[in-house]
């Protein structure tokens, strides 16, 4: 029982000037509808421990399968074959691997947005989706991992990336953009999984509490022996405090660096300044659609979700994504404008090729579903709270924001200084694997929705006992006090 | 003195259903002559220190954070300014210097950030003593949100903390036996 549940379980009689009810508050927030604790955890519990339906393993054996398929056989003829069963050819040496790589760092971004960013500024709306977002980085940065190692042909000789002194009495330094890409991807996924862990301890620990068997031994292990001492909670603020601030810069350098992979090339249509700021708006913009489909489909499918996640979440992130996408615009009429206004030869036929080529309708769709149809659904609160059509505007993002690398990608690299080498690229076995990366990142959600308790209960715990209804006058308001 | 140590009292464990009554129960334990040392205090939600009225707990965290942004720091130093001139035969990029400066930087800021971060995370497990897997001085019912007043102490008499926590709203009170949780 809380001080903040206490409020507002005084029965509040009257309505205010909106008509507005007690029970219209507890309906519309997650905060002001607060449930017992053991309630809430034995919700959460359910969700995991309950026996798996015939529908989930269904799902997670079609999954395994494609990722069997797709991601393991076609990955082995890869590397059985040689990188010429890729498309990758001159002049477009970088094809789908590399979208696919900028694609998933992309959605990595969003969980550190959601949970750093939110937690930093104190967004109470947050708390039910942090661990649905930050599962997301760690799971999005392993196919990102993936793909770059799938462009390598050679993955075995991935350790020649790391500065360690060589027999040809080399030492390998920094100057190359895939350099940095090491340093900044490698800090950004060992930080999100331990940001990832840290807040989870807390529920391990109640898992620990609330299950028996092969279930106990296992949280009891990943719980490492917490019991919420006033040490444990004190090491723990501190630690995540310095993560959420520490890991913002870190999200920003990660995709920064990657867009200097193109940038630093004096290429038409990359050596642009203005690509760092628009990379980092792009994974934002692909990612946010990303949270909204996983918080949509967790939501559909795991039992007593529906609690949890409610339309004011979706109605939030959909007010981010609207913004987001307004930045996204700025951002890409920005490159543009200035790349048209230069006036060179190589760029403007370019940017030719980009909208009347034969692949001319991947950037008009671009633009359509990453600028026109956000604007059209999101400005509509109504609209914008509506789980299912929200999510579709997720989903068109993602395919914008995939289109978006594409065009950048394997497209600008066909239009170079030497005509002669123009070519179309056609992706070979990096459909199957593309199709690999996607489905293996589908079943890491599904099994670890039966794993690990996808709410931070603890977390929502506390946003519960921070608000209160207080009436101002004739109307009731939402109050909400500090208490971290 | 081995036999009185093994015969000590483990303790005294209380549970209670709301933070306000713990925190009255942590002030009414202090005036009994229960020091702060002697309590230890176990919840399901970071309340903080304040709230209950207690002194400001010490955390080592910033401090290692702190340290391990140093270690980076001198690990980025160490690859962009030593490394190389061990080695015969450096590696010329177009016409940037040897050690270029905006490279630099940014090897600078990712080694300083990992290194900071990784021992934030180090830092939970020594300061928090993780990962400890023996027998301890728990109740599972702090999970359901209950909170836990351990109560460890020698110089007060058992049976008046016993009476005091009962007195002052206690759902349970038993011996603070340390069990594998």
């Amino acid at each position: 029982m809380t001080y903040g549940k206490k409020e507002t379980e005084k029965k509040q009689e009257h309505h205010d000037h909106h008509g507005h009810t007690e029970e219209h508050f507890k309906e519309k927030h997650l905060m002001l509808d607060p449930l017992p604790r053991g309630v809430m955890n034995d919700m959460v519990m359910e969700a995991v421990t309950e026996k798996p339906s015939w529908k989930w393993w269904t799902t997670v054996f079609v999954l395994s399968a494609v990722v069997v398929y797709c991601l393991i056989y076609s990955w082995y003829r890869l590397i059985a074959e040689g990188v010429g069963i890729a498309g990758v050819n001159r002049p477009s040496y970088w094809g789908i691997f590399l979208v696919n790589t900028v694609f998933w760092i992309g959605i990595s971004h969003a969980g550190t947005f959601i949970s750093a960013i939110l937690r930093v500024f104190k967004a109470e709306f947050r708390r039910p989706f942090t661990r649905v977002a930050e599962l997301m980085t760690t799971f999005g940065l392993v196919q990102a991992g993936f793909s770059i190692f799938m462009h390598m042909g050679r993955v075995w000789l991935a350790y020649w990336l790391m500065p360690y002194p060589n027999q040809r009495m080399l030492w390998p330094n920094f100057h190359s953009p895939l350099s940095w890409d090491l340093l900044a991807i490698t800090t950004y996924l060992l930080s999100s999984t331990m940001y990832l862990f840290l807040p989870l301890i807390p529920d391990l620990a109640m898992a620990r509490d609330k299950t028996t068997g092969w279930r106990k031994n296992f949280y009891r292990i990943l719980a490492l022996g917490f019991r919420g001492t006033e040490g444990e909670w004190t090491h723990l603020r501190n630690a995540m405090n310095i993560f959420a601030f520490a890991i913002i810069p870190v999200m920003f350098s990660v995709h920064t660096i990657v867009s200097w992979d193109f940038a630093a090339a004096t290429r038409p249509g990359w050596n642009s300044t203005i690509f760092g700021p628009y990379f980092v708006i792009g994974a934002l913009h692909s990612g946010m659609g990303a949270a909204v489909v996983v918080l949509a489909a967790v939501r559909k499918f795991i039992k007593n979700m529906d609690y949890f996640i409610r339309a004011e979440h979706f109605d939030a992130i959909g007010k981010l994504m609207l913004i987001i996408s307004m930045g996204w615009a700025y951002f890409f009429f920005n490159d543009y404008m200035v790349q048209w206004y230069g006036g060179d030869k190589w760029t403007k036929q370019l940017l030719h090729f980009h909208e009347a080529g034969p692949l001319g309708w991947m950037w008009f769709a671009m633009l359509i579903v990453n600028i026109a149809i956000p604007w059209a659904i999101l400005w509509n609160p109504k609209w914008r709270s509506t789980p299912w059509l929200v999510s579709t505007v997720g989903i068109l993002i993602n395919v914008g924001m995939w289109f978006e690398r594409y065009i950048i990608i394997p497209i600008s690299l066909t239009i170079n200084r030497m005509p002669f080498t123009w070519r179309m690229y056609t992706p070979g076995i990096e459909i199957p694997l593309g199709i690999g990366t996607l489905v293996l990142f589908i079943l890491l959600y599904v099994i670890f929705s039966k794993l690990i308790p996808m709410i931070p209960v603890w977390e929502v715990q506390e946003g519960q006992m921070a608000h209160q209804l207080k009436k101002f006058g004739r109307e009731t308001v939402v109050q909400v006090s500090e208490l971290e | 003195m081995a036999e009185s140590k093994s015969k000590k009292s483990p303790g005294v464990l209380a549970v209670f259903g709301d933070l306000e009554p713990t925190a009255d129960a942590i002030e009414q334990l202090r005036k009994l002559g229960v020091s702060d040392d002697c309590m230890n205090i176990v919840s399901g939600v970071p309340v903080t220190e304040a709230m209950f009225g207690r002194p400001k707990q010490w955390s080592n965290v910033p401090r290692v954070a702190m340290g391990g942004a140093i270690l980076g720091f001198s690990a980025a130093a160490f690859l962009a300014f030593i490394a190389p001139y061990w080695y015969p035969y450096p590696i010329q990029v177009s016409t940037q210097a040897y050690v270029p400066w905006p490279p630099t930087f940014v090897l600078f800021f990712e080694l300083t950030m990992l290194g900071m971060l990784l021992s934030t995370f180090l830092a939970v497990f020594l300061d928090s003593f993780f990962p400890n897997y023996r027998p301890m001085q728990y109740v599972p019912e702090v999970s359901d949100g209950k909170y836990a007043i351990i109560v460890d102490c020698d110089h007060v008499p058992e049976s008046k903390v016993k009476d005091l926590l009962k007195k002052l709203g206690a759902e349970s009170i038993k011996p603070a036996e340390a069990k594998q949780l």
